[in-house]
Order: C-alpha cells, then sequence, then structure tokens
C-alpha cells in the first residue's frame, strides 16, 4: 500500500454484515453503499428494541405505548431537522423514499403553481426518480421539460443552464451529487435559480451521509433523502421544503393523520408537517434514521468525509493508473463513487467476476438511461463508499480487477 | 480461478459472446421481437423467418449485451435455426429450466448441447434474465 496517511475509522466492527463470509471463504468488500448503505448495530437494535418493547400507532391513541412511539417518532423529525439545518420541524416530512418526496413536490407544486406550458428544467445526469415524476406532468398536464446538458467532467453546463430560463420557467430540480459521476452540484446553479427567484428541489439521495448539509446554507427550497442510503433503514424517505411552499401546496395523499376536521360534506387539513403525511407512517424506519443520524454523528460527519475522500481519491489514483480502465467524468472532486469500465469487458462481467472475490459493486446503468446514452455506453460498473471501508480494500479490488482483465482476455 | 467463475464462463460463452453468430438482421424476415432488459440496458433486435412448414428457416439478432446475453442470444439462433416451431418451444421450456438451476426433466435438451455450457448462470441469480433476454424476445415474436 502507498505511504499515505489513513485516517482508520475502526468502524467495521460495528457492521454486523461486514462479517459475512461471501460463497463461504471470501470476506465482504461492500463497494455499493450508493445503491443502499449497510446498517450499524445501533440501527438493527434499536428498531428490534421498538418492536418489542414500545410499538403502537403514532399521534392517534392516548395509551403508553402510543406516547412512546409517538415520541420516538417525533424525536426522530428533530434529529433531521438538525441533520439538516432546517429552521424548524415543520420542514420535515417524512414520506417513504426519496423517490416519493419528489412525486409530492411534483404533483402538489403543479396543482398550486403551474399551467400547461410552463417549464421545468431538470439535466442529462438525472436519476430516474428526478425525471418520471417530471415526466408525468408532461405526459398528464403538457408541462414542458428542459435539460441542462453537461459538460466531459460530469458537471452539469452552468451557461446552458443558465439559457434554459424563461418566463415560463417554474421550478428545477437537479441532483446535489451525481449517483454515477459522484460530482457535486455547482452552487452556482443555485443561485442562478435564486437571483430569479425560481424554487429549485435538490435531490440528496448521494450527498446526505457524504456531504455536509445544510439547507439554509445551501438556499434550496426543497431537499430529498433516502433512509437507507443514511446507514438507516429502508421505507423512510425526507422532504424538507420552506415552511412557505410547504403551507401553500396542497396535500399529496389524502387519509388518516392529514385531517383537521372531516364531515361528509367535506374536510380541512392538519398543519404542517401532518398534512403530508396521510396513513400510518414508517414509524419504526423513523426512528431508525434518527438512530442513524446519531451513529454519523456520534464518528462525525467531518470525520466520515476525510475518510471518504481519502479512499475515494487513492482509487481514483489507482485505477487512473491502469490502461485498461476508463474513468467516467474528469479529473475533478468525487465524492465516494467512481464510475468506470474495464475496456471490451461489459459491467456485469465485471461485477460477477467480483463477486465471488467477495467484492460487491453495481453494475449497470444506474438508473440513468439518458446519461448512459449521452457517454455512449449501455453500462458502467461503479465503486462508491461509506464509512466502512478501508485503502486495503481497494488495493484487493484493484488486484482482483487485474485478475478480471486477465481472464476476459485470455 | 473460482470454479463458479470457470463454470459461468465456459470457452464457449466467451468465444460466443465475443463473435456472436448470426449477428444482424433477417432479411427477409416476418417474426421480430425486442428484447430488453430493464435492470441494466441490455437490448436485442430478433428477426427471423417462418416458412409455411412452421420452420424457423433463419434467424438473426443484432444488439448490445454482456458476454452471458450475446452468448446466449447467439447459441440459440444456432440451435432453433432449421427447427420446427412445436420443438423450437419445447427448447424454450427445457433452457429456461436450465438456467434456473434444474436440469431434471428435460425433454429436447442434453449435455451434448452447446446451451448446457449456459447452465452455469443458476448459480448467479441475478443473470438469469441476461440469459434469457434473447429466448423472451424469440416467444413475443412469435405472440406477436
Amino acid at each position: 500500500m502507498d505511504d499515505t496517511k489513513t485516517l482508520n475509522l475502526n468502524v467495521r466492527k460495528d457492521f454486523p454484515i461486514l462479517s459475512k463470509k461471501i460463497l463461504k471463504k471470501k470476506d465482504l468488500i461492500y463497494f455499493d453503499t450508493a445503491a443502499s448503505a449497510q446498517k450499524p448495530n445501533t440501527v438493527i437494535d434499536e428498531t428490534n428494541d421498538f418492536y418489542k418493547n414500545h410499538y403502537s400507532n403514532v399521534s392517534r391513541g392516548v395509551h403508553t405505548l402510543s406516547v412512546e412511539s409517538t415520541f420516538r417518532y417525533e424525536d426522530a423529525r428533530k434529529k433531521v431537522q438538525k441533520f439538516l439545518n432546517a429552521r424548524s420541524e415543520n420542514e420535515i416530512i417524512f414520506t417513504k423514499s426519496a423517490t416519493e418526496g419528489i412525486n409530492l413536490v411534483a404533483q402538489t407544486f403543479y396543482e398550486k403553481f403551474m399551467q400547461k406550458g410552463d417549464e421545468v428544467i431538470l439535466s442529462l445526469i438525472e436519476h430516474h426518480s428526478n425525471l418520471i415524476p417530471w415526466f408525468f406532468l408532461r405526459d398528464k398536464y403538457g408541462v414542458v421539460l428542459k435539460f441542462a446538458n453537461i459538460q466531459p467532467s460530469g458537471e452539469i453546463d452552468i451557461d446552458h443552464f443558465n439559457s434554459l430560463f424563461t418566463n415560463k420557467t417554474k421550478i428545477v430540480s437537479l441532483t446535489h451529487l451525481s449517483n454515477v459521476f459522484g460530482t457535486e452540484l455547482n452552487e452556482k446553479a443555485i443561485s442562478i435559480c435564486k437571483d430569479k427567484n425560481i424554487p429549485i428541489l435538490l435531490d440528496g439521495c448521494q450527498s446526505a451521509a457524504h456531504l455536509k448539509i445544510d439547507v439554509q446554507k445551501l438556499g434550496c427550497d426543497f431537499f430529498v433523502f433516502s433512509g437507507h442510503k443514511t446507514y438507516g433503514p429502508a421505507g423512510i424517505g425526507v422532504l424538507y421544503g420552506t415552511e412557505n411552499l410547504l403551507s401553500e401546496m396542497p396535500p399529496y395523499q389524502g387519509g388518516g393523520g392529514m385531517i383537521g376536521d372531516v364531515s361528509l360534506e367535506g374536510a380541512s387539513y392538519a398543519e404542517l408537517p401532518a398534512k403530508y403525511e396521510a396513513g400510518t407512517p414508517p414509524l419504526v424506519e423513523a426512528h431508525g434514521l434518527g438512530i442513524a443520524i446519531d451513529y454519523m454523528n456520534k464518528i462525525g460527519l467531518d470525520n466520515i468525509i476525510e475518510h471518504e475522500n481519502e479512499i475515494t481519491k487513492y482509487a481514483f489514483n489507482k485505477l487512473n493508473e491502469i490502461d485498461f480502465i476508463e474513468i467516467h467524468g474528469g479529473d475533478n472532486k468525487r465524492n465516494s463513487i467512481i464510475s468506470f469500465n474495464v475496456k471490451n469487458v461489459h459491467s456485469h462481467e465485471v461485477s460477477s467476476f467480483l463477486d465471488v472475490e467477495g467484492i460487491a459493486i453495481r453494475a449497470g446503468h444506474h438508473c440513468c438511461q439518458p446519461l448512459m446514452k449521452h457517454l455512449g455506453v449501455n453500462s458502467t460498473a461503479r465503486l462508491s463508499f461509506g464509512v466502512y471501508n478501508s485503502l486495503e480494500e481497494v488495493d484487493k479490488f484493484v488486484i482482483a480487477l487485474h485478475k478480471c482483465k486477465e481472464f476476459f482476455n485470455k | 480461478m473460482n470454479d463458479l467463475i470457470n463454470d459461468l464462463y465456459q470457452e464457449i460463452i466467451l468465444d460466443h459472446g465475443r463473435e456472436p453468430r448470426n449477428f444482424g438482421e433477417c432479411e427477409p424476415h416476418n417474426k421480430s421481437a425486442d428484447g430488453h432488459n430493464p435492470l441494466c440496458g441490455d437490448n436485442l433486435k430478433l428477426t427471423f423467418l417462418l416458412n409455411d412448414q412452421n420452420i424457423i428457416e433463419d434467424i438473426k439478432f443484432t444488439g448490445e449485451g454482456c458476454a452471458i446475453s450475446l452468448a446466449s442470444a447467439s447459441l440459440m439462433t444456432e440451435k432453433l435455426k432449421g427447427k420446427k416451431i412445436e420443438v423450437a418451444e419445447e427448447i424454450f421450456k427445457d433452457f429456461t429450466n436450465l438456467v434456473s438451476g434444474s436440469d431434471e426433466d428435460l425433454k429436447v435438451l442434453n449435455e451434448e448441447d452447446s446451451l448446457y455450457a449456459l447452465k452455469g448462470v443458476g448459480g448467479f441469480p441475478m443473470r438469469v434474465k441476461c440469459a434469457t433476454m434473447a429466448w423472451h424476445a424469440f416467444k413475443q415474436a412469435l405472440k406477436d
């Protein structure tokens, strides 16, 4: 291994799944955190404990268990508020996923603020979950979608982005950290929206556990992320929205928990955040997310970021030295994600080969088919790092890649 | 080298993956269908000519994909060319069983068949879709 500074967080022991042997003998090297992060013991134990000792529905009954459940659910909201530095708990809506958060905004923002012919600005590097909800508006209501180009570096072309605005532009929705390139959104994109007074939604699925998030400093109007990519359970997502916008937009789904008063003639709706949380929420998962945030805070987000930056840079340099590897995106800084191809070997082959070596990487289009078309590939292999990864793992991965290349070119 | 990998990538698979046979479009053809794996983006177009005795006179494919999907499509076209439709459908059933990991009760395929080389896919459940993409396109073309 190179003589580089290593910040060993020594947290592998916190993640029970990492002691699993792949095919009964290979140590697991998990390089697929961008798809979903593994869960620390505290999250697993605390969600178990919730079911065993505290479980009931939230915000409905008055008995002891209802109080204990409600306390945990609302405490999780407070933790998320602090995690994002939102102004108020009213700005934190629990959803089942980040995807649901984007659908919620697309539908209700349209209903309140848009009409046929109005425009939404997106970009070429968006995940399908930040494309299809807007496609629905185009298909159902005649909304016009515009897509910012990207530069070879993988960053959004800011000049082109800026040129897309017209007096019909109503909202912008962009990824905060590309799930293919690992590049962070240029802050200029947000300031352009601010200058033009156009709301912007940031898809924070890849940034939430890998960058320090301050929604006030960022100046975004909406921010979504998912629990499972931030070391918490699947089935819980977060939508942050400014109180102004969330108050003006109509409810998304109707049901229990989101009402003020109901008669057969009609209903009034609950105040924020309950207004957007119809039905029994994923309460245990929300609690699990709160515990995951505690876990990240305990290690320190700055430490996590430094650790991941070091591994990412190390892996990038290693891959960059190999002539049969093509890295996607430029030389610019990446956060925890690197997409690449082994020349003349399909990413599926790379992933299956590495799998039997105990190494989990993602292969495919990463839910970014328009971007894949733009790159002229039908799939890529992707490395993504988390708090539990190490430089030694990268070294093992590089050795396995050489074996892989040899195997398929024999 | 790991046995699983050697089973999955037998020489014949790598060979057909690198140089797929019957690659192109059948002209003329009267049956066609697109195959698509939405999980990874692999795709192919299958065309064939079914004559009035219900025999597949010619069959070809184009597309892009991994070694498994290309080899499977290539071996499929080799196997199905000249077969009666009823026989082809039996081969389809056998093949889907084979790559799902069960080679019992096969009716028409046996270990002598080149298609048997794809049995190793059974050890990689997430790759079954790669191996069956061309075959489902074939079934689809018969329906249309």
